[in-house]
């Protein structure tokens, strides 16, 4: 068997915490992996997987050239045998071949982690350095994107994000994927249930207590603790810190009912449908 | 026209304004020639396929640019090249001087670098790291205080451990060339649909392969607002050289490895190789700049 497991999210979302859980679970060792250590595969947009596929530079081609290629790229890494766990921001997204991004034939499934887009807002809009209300829009742009530029080099290629709603449906609206939902709220309320779906949808041993103590391994505590120790590679450039609270509600101290209800009027149908809004469109 | 780079002469069939042109006037063959032709567009019946757009034999190496152009390395010492219809000669050379030139240069025998390769005195430093490390802006910094870029993004290392001057120009992007002032105007694109520039360079013909005394693998910090600068020693020395090599998926299926092995040895015993770790929020160019040299002053 070989294939891809996409790790999938809008960012920050829980993604990271659940690579940290995944790694932890892997190794299974007797204390917690160094977060930065982390080896459950590269990220789909990493400019060095690219380029060491393509045998030429990602950095000569434009950001639609390199789009046309990552196909390729993930069909020609998935072939070696083994399954592997790719985290992923860019949204379920065609390319101008009409060919999925991810590939269909590398792709095994998607573990798709979604949170609450109120609490997903305070944080993206720290890790892109920006105001409150310029991460709402950059939220509801249809066309956003991450790393796109044309006068310099980012080191991972450009990620057609879309809209956060977009984004949600993009990948687990998408007919021909095999996804699993996994809500931060329920891996933060009931983590063993949470997380032991998804290994179960990985194709993990459920071995309860090695998931017990992946848990433990990789809970906010121990991941904050790192960060504060030793730091971390991964952290954006714009933010302070990457793990930053780990809790789910922290929207309710910092935005404005304005900027509650903009967050509502964009998102609610999906927010309705993944439980964060209640029957009369109240979040929860 | 006959050209020279990396201390070969090439004859080729595709103008190569990058490179310093040779007026020859006596018959002798070339050391490299570069012409046009038909490859086959399923790769190398006896070879090895490395990646989607890449075979390999012990003596040719079969690459594919979709859209630009196949090419076919052979023997290091030929080059064809079998442009898709409609392409243009820039986007055609930025491959050719980029992974073709590399491929060339290890079946030639060199353990081939990804960086750039800066004369300081009789000796050079070579600077390497991931693609968006900040290599090339790092040569335009040393390039302004008037220091020699021997070879740019592709360095080759002889038997001696001695890097091989390139060509004269350096790869620019708009951004690096406006926080160094350098004004794009004049400057030719190296492909018409980016905003990265050609930017001449002055290197002198036949200038002869220097030492490698240092070697810089830049990265970042997020520990301080600091520069650290972190001597790699003994064993541990080999795996960051062999990661830094210019495409080392190439090695593979040119059976290239156990060379490459021992030649990673060899540079690795004659070097100060050290981790810059710059700090992550900005890349303070100068006050890089200024350590670097501080450290090769304290490390002859």
């Amino acid at each position: 068997m070989s294939g891809i497991y996409w790790l999938a999210s809008y960012p920050k979302s829980g993604n990271t915490w659940f690579r940290v859980f995944l790694q932890n679970l892997l190794e299974d060792g007797d204390r917690p992996v160094d977060i930065n250590k982390l080896a459950t595969g590269r990220l789909a947009s990493h400019r060095g997987w690219l380029d060491d596929v393509l045998g030429f530079d990602s950095a000569d081609l434009d950001a639609d050239e390199v789009e046309r290629l990552r196909p390729e790229v993930y069909r020609w890494s998935s072939r070696d045998g083994e399954i592997t766990y790719h985290k992923i921001h860019d949204a379920y997204i065609f390319t101008a071949d009409d060919e999925p991004l991810v590939s269909r034939e590398a792709t095994r499934g998607a573990l798709y982690i979604l949170r609450n887009p109120l609490d997903v807002l305070s944080s993206f809009a720290n890790h892109i350095g920006s105001s409150l209300d310029k991460a709402i829009a950059c939220m509801e742009d249809q066309q956003h994107v991450l790393c796109e530029s044309r006068k310099q080099l980012p080191d991972q290629v450009r990620q057609k994000l879309l809209s956060w709603s977009g984004h949600v449906l993009s990948w687990v609206d998408e007919p021909t994927l095999s996804c699993h939902v996994l809500r931060y709220e329920d891996m933060l309320v009931d983590p063993v249930a949470a997380f032991t779906g998804a290994v179960r949808f990985l194709g993990l041993p459920d071995d309860p207590v090695r998931i017990e103590k992946a848990i433990r391994f990789s809970d906010f505590e121990e991941l904050a603790g790192q960060e504060t120790e030793k730091s971390f590679c991964e952290q954006s450039p714009r933010a302070e810190r990457f793990f930053r609270h780990g809790k789910s509600g922290i929207w309710r101290d910092r935005l404005s009912p304005e900027q509650i209800a903009r967050i509502i009027a964009d998102h609610g149908e999906v927010m309705r449908r993944f439980g964060y809004l209640d029957a009369d469109g109240r979040p929860l | 026209m006959r050209y020279t780079a990396y201390n070969l002469s090439i004859d080729s069939e595709i103008d190569l304004p990058e490179l310093f042109p040779m007026h020859t006037s006596n018959a002798e063959p070339a050391d490299v020639k570069i012409h046009f032709g038909s490859i086959a567009p399923e790769g190398l019946a006896d070879g090895q396929q490395l990646g989607p757009f890449l075979w390999a034999t012990p003596e040719s190496l079969w690459l594919q640019v979709p859209q630009v152009a196949r090419f076919l390395i052979s023997n290091g010492n030929a080059i064809r090249i079998a442009p898709e219809p409609c392409i243009d000669q820039d986007s055609i050379r930025v491959f050719l001087l980029g992974s073709v030139f590399g491929a060339l240069l290890l079946q030639r025998g060199h353990l081939v670098l990804h960086g750039n390769a800066i004369r300081i005195g009789d000796q050079c430093m070579v600077c390497v790291g991931r693609s968006g490390a900040g290599k090339s802006t790092l040569a335009a910094g040393f390039l302004q205080r008037g220091y020699e870029i021997l070879a740019d993004d592709v360095v080759p290392v002889d038997n001696d451990c001695r890097a091989v001057p390139g060509f004269p120009r350096i790869k620019l992007w708009q951004n690096v060339a406006e926080r160094l002032n350098i004004d794009t105007a004049g400057l030719s694109r190296i492909r018409p649909n980016l905003e990265k520039f050609n930017y001449p360079i002055t290197l002198a013909p036949g200038t002869l392969p220097l030492p490698i005394r240092w070697i810089y693998i830049l990265g970042r910090n997020n520990v301080t607002e600091e520069f650290l600068i972190e001597p790699i020693q003994g064993l541990q020395r080999f795996q960051p050289l062999r990661n830094n090599t210019y495409r080392v998926r190439f090695l593979d299926g040119m059976g290239l490895r156990p060379e490459h092995m021992k030649q990673c040895g060899q540079l690795a015993n004659r070097i100060r190789l050290a981790r810059v770790a710059r700090p992550n929020n900005g890349f303070m160019l100068d006050r890089l700049i200024d350590r670097l040299l501080a450290d090769i002053a304290e490390n002859p």
